[in-house]
């Protein structure tokens, strides 16, 4: 009875009051969208760089006509350093088979430019410790070393990925984070009107002795309602972009080291039900300030 | 049933609507409270139902003393008080059966209770015809009754009544009293307000009046002056 009763109530207030209650459905769907692709790409990247620390070296670029002496050196400080894992000695007519593999297959009028002459020999270098201080560490020993070109380490690219995408997800964040006060805002108003609207039933019902919750409650499942619908078009979209990501990948002229990017639906999943709460939250949380401010209960 | 202890009650820190009114009225008492606009005799009537808080003094209603009610239970005290108005207040949307069973509805009676109990207080009222017209095809008289019926489908210990004629003309009045005076009978108490002199003259019930705020007159079988 008293279920049926508030269902109905909230049924029609939602009715009455239909462009309103899409104008913040709608506010709520975008804004709960944006946390939950920057939570996605927090997700991505999160994923990629993980994948990446995995098979974390740094390498030691050669010069490409550096002495047999100075060779002998280098390795036996690599040989002989208690930090170094294992390594890898990568020749000039490896590395010039690498490159044309990895990034010119299809153009080899570019390659037919490079001689395996020009192109430096290098270590590949695993450390024992995979933290960026460490690799840091060892990494720095070797660059002032005669006959060394360069030294890269993977944490440098990672941080740089890192860093583009952190202002990426602060600007997708911070503009979410506007659109869900201004859903709050809005179902507040809603609410507000639709307590307007029965202001004549809301004194009658102070009048014969309605408790307070039979009061609140049809507007407070009302904001609920709103904010639930919100999440589910925002948990729609996020997962429609990451489907339309997915396939973007799987797409053939795309760099293989994006794959790594992918996330896991099980992740999504997990963001949907986020942005579930969330949505709950910002429905219950504007109906109850309206319902407090405005039915005086 | 309700007594007031020296109750003052002061708008905004001005308006004196109250002065230290004192009252005891008795279980199944019929009372009228009369006095010029203004006198205080509504702010009277909203104290005892919780709808304003005295400044000063005690009030109790059925034995409880009502300031130290907690706010949840307000709505209790409230079901045990019917109120009607001179604007009846019926909602114009609900036929009249629904205006009744509105107030079961909303104090979560189940609904055979509401099926059983809507039509027995419209056939005391006397619009067991009129249950499906909404209030707009109704006259003020049978509008009143339809709020009357909503007031004492719950069976409330007490009726407040803010002028219930004061829309009505003399022998339309003349009804509505009747059907006061018939649930005044079954043992309940009556606390009207009104400036229809013609009536309180007739009924020669208990008379409070009110003046500027205070208790000036307290007469039982009373008149209007």
């Amino acid at each position: 009875m008293r279920l049926g009763y508030m269902a109905r109530e909230t049924l029609r207030n939602l009715r009455r009051n239909l462009t309103l209650t899409l104008a913040s459905i709608l506010t709520v769907a975008v804004s709960l969208s944006l946390l939950g692709i920057a939570l996605l790409l927090q997700r991505g990247v999160s994923n990629a760089t993980d994948r990446w620390q995995d098979g974390v070296e740094f390498i030691v670029f050669l010069e490409p006509e550096i002495t047999v002496n100075q060779l002998g050196l280098v390795q036996d400080e690599i040989e002989r350093s208690a930090a170094i894992e294992s390594y890898r000695y990568v020749d000039q007519e490896e590395s010039y088979r690498e490159f044309n593999e990895d990034f010119f297959p299809e153009n080899p009028e570019i390659t037919q430019l490079v001689t395996p002459e020009i192109i430096p020999p290098s270590y590949r270098i695993i450390p024992r410790q995979l933290s960026a201080e460490a690799i840091e560490i060892v990494a720095s020993g070797f660059e002032t070393k005669p006959g060394v070109k360069k030294v890269v380490r993977a944490t440098d690219e990672i941080q740089k990925i890192e860093k583009a995408t952190d202002v990426i997800r602060w600007i997708v964040l911070g503009s979410g984070a506007i659109l869900l006060g201004t859903g709050l805002l809005l179902i507040l108003n809603t609410i507000r009107m639709a307590i307007f609207a029965r202001r004549r039933e809301i004194e009658v019902m102070k009048l014969v002795g309605a408790s307070n919750s039979f009061i609140l409650v049809p507007f407070m499942l009302e904001g609920t309602f709103q904010g639930l619908v919100g999440a589910a078009l925002g948990t729609a979209s996020v997962y429609g972009a990451n489907r339309a990501f997915e396939e973007w990948l799987s797409s053939e002229n795309v760099l293989n080291i994006l794959q790594s990017f992918a996330v896991g639906s099980g992740e999504v999943w997990g963001i949907g039900a986020l942005l579930f709460l969330v949505g709950a939250l910002v429905g219950s949380v504007g109906s109850a300030i309206a319902a407090y401010r405005f039915l005086d209960v | 049933m309700i007594k007031l202890e020296s109750v003052t009650k002061v708008y905004k820190g001005e308006v004196l609507a109250l002065h230290e009114a004192s009252c005891d009225i008795q279980k199944g008492e019929f009372v009228f409270l009369v006095g010029q606009s203004g006198s205080g005799k509504s702010t009277f009537l909203r104290l005892l139902n919780k709808e304003e808080e005295p400044d000063n003094g005690k009030i109790f209603v059925a034995g409880k003393d009502i300031a130290r009610l907690r706010r949840w239970r307000i709505p209790q005290m409230r079901r045990q008080i019917g109120s009607i108005f001179q604007d009846f207040k019926l909602l114009p949307n609900k036929t009249v059966s629904q205006n009744v069973a509105f107030a079961l509805e909303v104090i979560g009676r189940p609904r055979h209770v509401i099926k059983a109990q809507v039509p027995a207080i419209l056939d005391l009222v006397g619009l067991q015809t009129k249950m499906n017209r909404f209030p707009h095809e109704l006259s003020g008289g049978e509008q009143q009754r339809v709020s009357i019926a909503r007031a004492f489908v719950n069976r409330p210990l007490i009726l407040l009544a803010d002028e219930p004629t004061g829309n009505l003309d003399p022998a339309t009045s003349v009804g509505i009293m009747r059907l006061l005076e018939r649930i005044n009978e079954i043992g309940t108490t009556v606390v009207m307000a009104t400036h229809d002199r013609g009536i309180v003259d007739t009924m020669r019930r208990r008379v409070i009046e009110l003046s500027n705020g205070e208790i000036v007159r307290d007469q039982a079988r009373g008149v209007y002056e």
